[in-house]
C-alpha cells in the first residue's frame, strides 16, 4: 500500500470544499484582483493622455500660437481620474491582501486540523506501512507549499494572466504593428526558458544529490561525536567535511548561475523589443498615426508584461510543488477510516477482567498469521506471553485493544464481544506500556499525569514512587517541572520506561499490558517493579510480554507462542515438566550462564 | 547581520563587481527610457528619422551591456552566496568538533545538524536576495536621481522625497514583522512537534483515550499559528501596494509641477516622459525590495542560531602547561561528586576507589544509578564538580586532552560505526594498523568469524547507520576498534549486553592476556560478566553501596545480592 495520491480534479474539489467557509472573502478578493489589474492596465493610458495633452500644448507654445498655454483644467481633470485609479488600485489591492490572507490561512488551519483528526481515525494498520516522516511532511512541507503558493502565486499568476489580457488588448488598441513586435517577446521568452531550465534542471538535481551527501556526512559526524573526540579524529572529520562542502559549493554555484541566466536573457528580448517599438513608434508619431502619449503608454505596457513573464517562469516551480503537495494531502484524507462502531454499543460497568479469545483468526494481509487462538484468562490473573521474535506476541495485544479487528472468532471481556463496545470505553479499561516509550514535549509531571489528566500532584508523585523513578526525577534540573524534549539526552531508555510505567500506574486500569516494558531496565529494578506492580494490580488482570524468562516465572499463566499460534500454555513449573518448547527456551537462556 | 557582513569581507572584489554590475542593470533599465525621451524630444519634434535609427542602435548596444551586467551580477551573486555559505558551514563544523559533551547535550545533535545545514541555507537564500534584488532599489533611486538632477532640480527633488518615506516604511515593517515572524516560526516548530508526537504515540494516545485532548492541544497551537501567519502575511503584502501608492503620488506631483514648467517653457515633454519612466522603474525595484521582508526574519533567526554555536565555549579546557603522560600506573577517584550542569541533585556523590595497572574494576547498579556518568568522567566528557580523578598521582585536568584520550579505549553502549569498510572502521582506532594487527584484534573481540562470513570480509561496506550488521556484531567491531589502539585504560560501557552468554564468556577470556598491562573498567548489567573482576563497585542512586570482590559483596552487600539473585539461582551462586 503506497501513498495514495488524489487526482488533480479531486484536489481542486477538495481544496474548494475546504475554502467554502471562507468563500465570501475569497470571491471578493478575486474580484478585487480583477479591479486592481484593470486599474493597473488603465494607468499608462491615462498617464499618456496627460502627456499627449501637454505635448499638444507644448507644440502650440513652441509654434507661438496666440494665447497658447497649458490647459490646466484638462490636465487637472485627467489627474483627478488618475488619482482615482491609483486609489482604486491601492485600496483593491489591500482588500485582496487582507481577505485572501484570511481565507487562505483559515483554510490552511482547517486543513491541518483535518489531517490531525484523520490521523486519529485511521486504523493502526495504516501506520505500519507509512513512514512517519512522510506523514509529517504532509502537515509541514505540503501544507506550507500550498499556503505559499496560494498566498503568492495565486495573486501573481491570476494577476499576471489578467495583465496579459488587459495589456495586450490595450496594445492592440494603440497600434497593431507595434503590438506584433512587442508580442514577439513571448515566444522568445518561452524558448529561452525551456533551454535554460533544461540545463539547470540537471544541475539542480546534482546539487540535490550533493546536498544529500552533505547531510549524510553531517549526520554521521555529529552522531559519532563520542568516537571522534575519543579517538582524536577531529582534524580528519573536518577534512572530510570540507571536501564534501567544497563540492556542495561548486554544485550550487553552477545551478544558481545557470538558472540566473533566464531573467537577463528575457530582459534582452524586452529591451530590443522596446528599442524596435520606440523607433517604429516615433516614426508613427511623426506620421501622425499615434500620439506621443500613446507611444509612452505602449512602452510602459511592454515593461508591464515583462514583469509577469519572468516571475511566472519562477513561480511555475512553486505551483508544481503545491500541486504535488495537494495530491498527497487529499490522497491521505481520502484513506479509509476505522470501521464504525456498533450502532447499539454495550457499555460495561464494574469490569472484572475476564478475557477470552475464542477461535481467533487474524493476519495483517490476506495470509492468516493466527489460525485458531483460544485463551481463557480469569479475573486477576497475570498472564505472560513468550515466544520468538515475530511469533505474534504484540499482535495479540493489538487485537485486544482493537487496533486491529479479528478476521474470525471473537475476543470477549466479561463475556461481551469487544466489537460490541464503544472503542473509547473498551480502551478505558487498559493501560498499555510499550517498549518504545512515548513521551511528549512537556514537563515530567505532565507526562505522568497523561495517564489520568485529573490526577492530583500527590497522586502523580505516588505513582512515580511506585515506578521507582521518583529519586531519578529529583536529580533532574527542575525536578517534576523538567521539560522533556526529543533530544532529552540525560534521560536513558530505562528511565523513560520507568516514566511510562508511572503513567500507566496512575491510570489505575482494569487490565494492564506490559509489552517488553522493562527491556531496558536492569534485572534487579525490574524485579522491584514487578513487586510494586503486583501490589497495584492485585485482583486485576495483567498481560506481560517479556523476552527475559527469569522475570515471568511467577505468572499465573504462561502462553508460548510460535508462528502465531499458542503451542503450549500453563504455569512455569507445569511447562518445565512438559519438557517442550518452553523448557528448551528457558534452558537456552540459562545454560549459557552456567558455563560462564 | 554582522555575521553575514563578517563573512562577506573575504570576497571584497566580488562584492565590488556585484555592485558595479547592478549599475550595469540600472544603466539599461534607466538608459533606455532616457534615450526614448531623447528620441521623442529630438527625433519626433524635429522629424529626424536618421536620428531615430541611430538612437535605436544605441538602445540595442545598451541592452547588450545591461544584459551582460545582469549576467555578471548573477555570477557574482552565486559565487558570493555559495562561498559564504561554504565558509560558514566549515566554521560551524570546525567549532562543533571542539565541543564538549555538555555543549553537545545543550544544543542536541539534531539541532546542530539543522544549524549546519538548513540555517546556512537560509542565509544563502537571503544573501541572494540582498545581492541581487535589494541592492537594485537604492541604486535605481540613486541613478534616477542623478540623471534628473542635471536637467531639472525640482523634479528630482520629488523623486528624492520618496526615499525617506520608503526608508521609514522599511524600518517600520522590519520592526513589526520580525517579532511576529519569530513567533510564527516558533509556533510552527511546536505544531510540527505535536503532530510528530501524535504519530509516534498513536497507540498510547488511543489506549489512554486522549484523542480529544490531543486535537484540542493541536488546534490551540494551530489557531495561534494561523493568527501569526495572518498578521505576518498581511503586513508583508500590504507593503507593496502602499509603497506603490507613494510612488503614484510622486507621479501626480511630477505631472503637476511639469505642467507648470511646460507652460513656462522650461521643460520638454520628452524629459517628462523620461521622468515618469524613472519613477516607474524605481517602483518596480521597490516591489522587488519588498521580498527582502519575506526573507529577513527567517535569515535573522538562522544567523542568530549559527552565532549561538560560535558563541558557545567549552568548559572542558586543556591545561596551559600540560604534564607528560606516558605509562599509566594507577587511576584514582578521590571523593568524586558530580552534578550535571544546572542539575538539582548530584548524580554521583563521594565516590572513591583506586585501580592499578593490570586490574579490572566493574560497576554495577540500577538503571539511573550513575554508572555510565561515572566512567564518562575518565575521558573528561564532563569534569568533576568536587573531588578529583588522578592518574599516576596527578589530576587528569593537568594532562592534555589529546594525550589523555589517546590512552583510553572507550567502547560505548551504543556502538557507532562510520560508513566505509570494516577495515576502515577498525583503523579508526589506529590509522597505520597492519592487517595482522587488525585480524588479531578482531579475533580477540570474537569478530573475526563473522567478518570472514561476510562476502567481502574486511572490505565489507558498513552502510549509513550500520544497519547491515547486528547489534552484537556492532559491539564486537567497536571492541576491535578499541583493541587495535592498545590503550592503557579500557572502558566498556555495557558493551557486552548484546552478546549471548557464550560469546561474552569467550570474549572475556581472550581479553585477559591483552589487557594485562592496562586498567580495565567495565559497566555491566549481568553479574556473570563481572564476577571475576578484581574490584566491584555497587552504585545505588549515585552513592557507593558496596565495594569489594564478588564473594565479599555477596556476603555483605544486600543490593549486590539482590541483583545476583535476580539473575542466577542459589545453586549457580554457590557454584561461582
Amino acid at each position: 500500500m503506497l501513498n495514495r495520491k488524489a487526482s488533480t480534479k479531486n484536489c481542486i474539489k477538495g481544496l474548494l470544499s475546504f475554502m467554502r467557509p471562507y468563500r465570501t472573502k475569497a470571491i471578493i478578493a478575486l474580484v478585487m484582483i480583477v479591479i486592481t489589474q484593470g486599474a493597473f492596465a488603465l494607468n499608462p493610458m491615462v498617464e499618456g493622455m496627460i502627456t499627449s495633452q501637454l505635448t499638444e500644448d507644448a507644440i502650440a507654445i513652441l509654434d507661438q500660437v496666440p494665447g497658447a498655454h497649458v490647459h490646466f483644467d484638462v490636465i487637472f481633470r485627467i489627474m483627478m481620474i488618475l488619482m482615482g485609479l491609483y486609489l482604486l488600485k491601492t485600496v483593491s489591492q489591500l482588500i485582496t491582501t487582507f481577505f485572501l490572507t484570511d481565507a487562505i490561512q483559515g483554510t490552511m488551519h482547517d486543513l491541518r486540523n483535518a489531517l490531525q483528526k484523520k490521523i486519529q481515525r485511521l486504523p493502526v494498520r495504516y501506520f505500519d506501512d507509512h513512514p512517519f516522516g512522510d506523514l509529517l511532511s504532509k502537515v509541514t512541507n505540503d501544507v506550507d507549499a500550498l499556503s505559499n503558493a496560494l498566498q503568492q502565486a495565486l495573486t501573481r499568476v491570476f494577476g499576471g494572466i489578467l495583465t496579459f489580457i488587459f495589456v495586450i488588448t490595450m496594445m492592440l488598441r494603440i497600434n497593431i504593428w507595434m503590438s506584433v513586435i512587442a508580442l514577439l517577446i513571448i515566444p522568445f521568452s518561452l524558448i529561452i526558458t525551456k533551454f535554460v531550465v533544461g540545463h539547470s534542471q540537471r544541475l539542480f538535481e546534482k546539487q540535490q544529490a550533493t546536498l544529500g551527501e552533505l547531510n549524510g556526512t553531517i549526520t554521521e559526524m555529529y552522531g559519532g561525536f563520542n568516537e571522534i573526540i575519543l579517538y582524536g579524529k577531529q582534524e580528519d572529520a573536518i577534512k572530510r567535511f570540507e571536501d564534501v562542502n567544497e563540492r556542495m559549493c561548486n554544485a550550487s554555484f553552477k545551478a544558481q548561475f545557470v538558472s540566473s541566466l533566464i531573467a537577463p536573457l528575457i530582459s534582452l528580448c524586452t529591451y530590443l523589443a522596446i528599442g524596435g517599438v520606440a523607433v517604429l513608434g516615433c516614426i508613427f508619431v511623426i506620421q501622425g498615426v499615434i500620439t506621443v502619449g500613446n507611444l509612452q503608454a505602449f512602452i510602459r505596457y511592454i515593461w508591464q508584461i515583462n514583469e509577469p513573464l519572468s516571475s511566472i517562469s519562477q513561480l511555475s516551480g512553486q505551483v508544481q510543488s503545491a500541486f504535488a503537495g495537494m495530491g498527497r494531502i487529499f490522497g491521505m484524507l481520502e484513506e479509509e477510516e476505522e470501521v464504525l462502531e456498533n450502532p447499539n454499543p454495550i457499555v460495561l460497568h464494574d469490569v472484572k477482567g475476564m478475557v477470552k479469545f475464542e477461535h481467533v483468526q487474524f493476519g495483517y494481509d490476506e495470509e492468516l498469521l493466527m489460525h485458531d487462538v483460544n485463551i481463557d484468562v480469569k479475573p486477576g490473573q497475570m498472564v505472560a506471553i513468550v515466544g520468538p521474535t515475530g511469533a505474534g506476541k504484540t499482535t495479540l495485544m493489538n487485537l485486544l485493544l482493537r487496533f486491529y479487528d479479528v478476521k474470525g472468532g471473537a475476543i470477549k471481556i466479561d463475556g461481551v464481544d469487544i466489537r460490541d463496545m464503544p472503542r473509547e470505553s473498551l480502551r478505558s479499561l487498559f493501560s498499555l506500556v510499550l517498549q518504545d516509550t512515548w513521551l511528549f514535549n512537556g514537563s515530567v509531571y505532565d507526562n505522568i499525569r497523561y495517564g489520568r489528566r485529573d490526577a492530583r500532584k500527590d497522586e502523580v508523585i505516588e505513582a512515580a514512587k511506585m515506578a521507582n523513578v521518583h529519586h531519578f526525577i529529583r536529580t533532574l534540573s527542575q525536578g517534576y517541572d523538567t521539560q522533556l524534549n526529543e533530544e532529552a539526552n540525560n534521560i536513558s531508555q530505562g528511565e523513560k520506561q520507568l516514566l511510562t510505567i508511572a503513567r500507566a500506574i496512575l491510570k489505575d486500569p482494569q487490565i494492564l499490558i506490559l509489552d517488553e516494558a522493562t527491556s531496558s531496565v536492569d534485572t534487579r529494578l525490574e524485579k522491584m517493579l514487578q513487586e510494586a506492580m503486583q501490589r497495584v494490580m492485585a485482583n486485576r488482570t495483567s498481560f506481560v510480554i517479556a523476552h527475559r524468562l527469569s522475570t515471568i516465572k511467577n505468572a499465573d499463566l504462561i502462553l508460548v507462542l510460535q508462528h502465531g499460534n499458542i503451542i503450549e500454555q500453563g504455569t512455569h513449573e507445569s511447562l518445565l515438566a512438559k519438557k517442550g518448547f518452553y523448557e528448551k527456551l528457558y534452558h537456552s537462556q540459562f545454560a549459557n550462564q552456567e558455563s560462564a | 547581520m554582522r555575521l553575514i557582513l563578517h563573512y562577506m569581507k573575504a570576497y571584497k572584489i566580488l562584492v565590488f563587481l556585484n555592485i558595479l554590475s547592478v549599475f550595469g542593470f540600472a544603466l539599461a533599465e534607466l538608459g533606455i527610457p532616457t534615450l526614448i525621451s531623447n528620441m521623442i524630444d529630438e527625433g519626433v519634434l524635429r522629424q529626424d528619422s536618421a536620428y531615430l535609427i541611430h538612437t535605436g542602435l544605441i538602445i540595442a548596444l545598451i541592452s547588450v551591456i545591461g544584459v551582460l551586467g545582469t549576467i555578471l551580477l548573477g555570477y557574482c551573486c552565486a559565487r558570493i552566496s555559495t562561498s559564504v555559505t561554504r565558509d560558514i558551514r566549515n566554521d560551524v563544523f570546525r567549532k562543533i568538533q571542539s565541543f564538549s559533551h555538555a555543549q553537545m547535550n545543550e544544543f542536541g545533535v539534531s539541532s546542530l545538524i539543522t544549524r549546519t545545514n538548513n540555517d546556512a541555507f537560509q542565509i544563502m537564500t537571503f544573501l541572494n536576495v540582498i545581492l541581487r534584488t535589494a541592492l537594485l532599489t537604492p541604486v535605481m533611486i540613486f541613478v534616477s536621481f542623478t540623471l534628473t538632477i542635471r536637467s531639472n532640480f525640482n523634479l528630482s527633488l520629488i523623486i528624492a522625497s520618496t526615499v525617506p518615506v520608503i526608508v521609514l516604511g522599511v524600518f517600520l515593517v522590519g520592526k513589526f514583522s520580525s517579532p511576529i515572524s519569530e513567533r510564527q516560526q516558533a509556533s510552527l516548530d511546536r505544531l510540527n512537534r505535536i503532530f510528530r508526537e501524535n504519530l509516534t504515540g498513536i497507540r498510547v494516545i488511543r489506549s489512554f483515550n486522549n484523542d480529544a485532548y490531543e486535537s484540542e492541544r493541536f488546534d490551540k497551537e494551530n489557531r495561534y499559528f494561523m493568527k501569526q501567519s495572518r498578521s505576518l502575511f498581511k503586513l508583508m503584502s500590504s507593503t507593496e501596494p502602499i509603497f506603490f501608492f507613494v510612488m503614484n503620488l510622486a507621479a501626480l506631483a511630477i505631472y503637476y509641477v511639469a505642467a507648470g514648467m511646460i507652460n513656462a517653457n522650461t521643460l520638454q515633454v520628452g524629459m517628462l516622459i523620461a521622468f515618469m519612466e524613472y519613477l516607474f522603474h524605481a517602483m518596480l525595484s521597490v516591489m522587488l525590495f519588498c521580498t527582502v521582508f519575506m526573507m529577513y526574519p527567517r535569515a535573522a533567526v538562522s544567523a542568530r542560531r549559527i552565532q549561538a554555536v560560535f558563541d558557545s565555549s567549552s568548559m572542558i579546557l586543556d591545561p596551559e602547561n600540560p604534564q607528560d603522560l606516558t605509562d599509566i600506573e594507577s587511576l584514582v577517584f578521590d571523593d568524586v561528586t558530580f552534578v550535571y550542569p544546572d542539575g538539582e541533585e548530584p548524580v554521583l556523590e563521594h565516590i572513591s576507589f583506586e585501580v592499578k595497572k593490570g586490574e579490572t574494576i566493574a560497576f554495577i547498579g540500577s538503571t539511573g544509578s550513575g554508572k555510565s556518568t561515572l566512567i564518562g568522567l575518565v575521558p573528561r566528557f564532563y569534569d568533576v564538580s568536587d573531588g578529583s580523578i588522578r592518574i599516576n598521582g596527578k589530576d587528569i585536568r593537568e594532562y592534555s586532552l589529546q594525550d589523555l584520550r589517546s590512552k583510553i579505549g572507550y567502547v560505548s553502549q551504543k556502538a557507532f560505526l562510520f560508513r566505509g569498510s570494516i577495515a576502515d572502521n577498525i583503523r579508526f582506532g589506529k590509522k597505520d594498523a597492519s592487517q595482522e594487527e587488525i585480524e588479531h584484534a578482531s579475533k580477540v573481540a570474537q569478530a573475526y568469524d563473522f567478518i570472514q562470513e561476510k562476502p567481502d570480509q574486511f572490505e565489507e561496506r558498513i552502510v549509513e547507520g550500520a544497519t547491515n550488521v547486528s547489534g552484537g556484531q556492532k559491539q564486537r567491531l567497536s571492541i576491535t576498534r578499541a583493541l587495535v589502539r592498545h590503550p592503557q585504560i579500557y572502558i566498556y560501557d555495557d558493551s557486552f549486553s548484546a552478546l549471548d552468554f557464550a560469546t561474552d564468556a569467550r570474549l572475556r577470556k581472550a581479553l585477559k592476556p591483552e589487557v594485562k598491562d592496562a586498567v580495565m573498567m567495565i559497566v555491566a548489567q549481568r553479574v556473570s560478566t563481572i564476577m571475576d573482576a578484581d574490584h566491584i563497585l555497587v552504585l545505588n542512586e549515585g552513592k557507593v553501596a558496596g565495594y569489594g570482590t564478588h564473594k565479599e559483596l555477596l556476603e555483605n552487600c544486600s543490593i549486590y545480592r539482590e541483583i545476583a539473585l535476580s539473575q542466577l539461582s542459589e545453586k549457580e551462586l554457590a557454584y561461582a
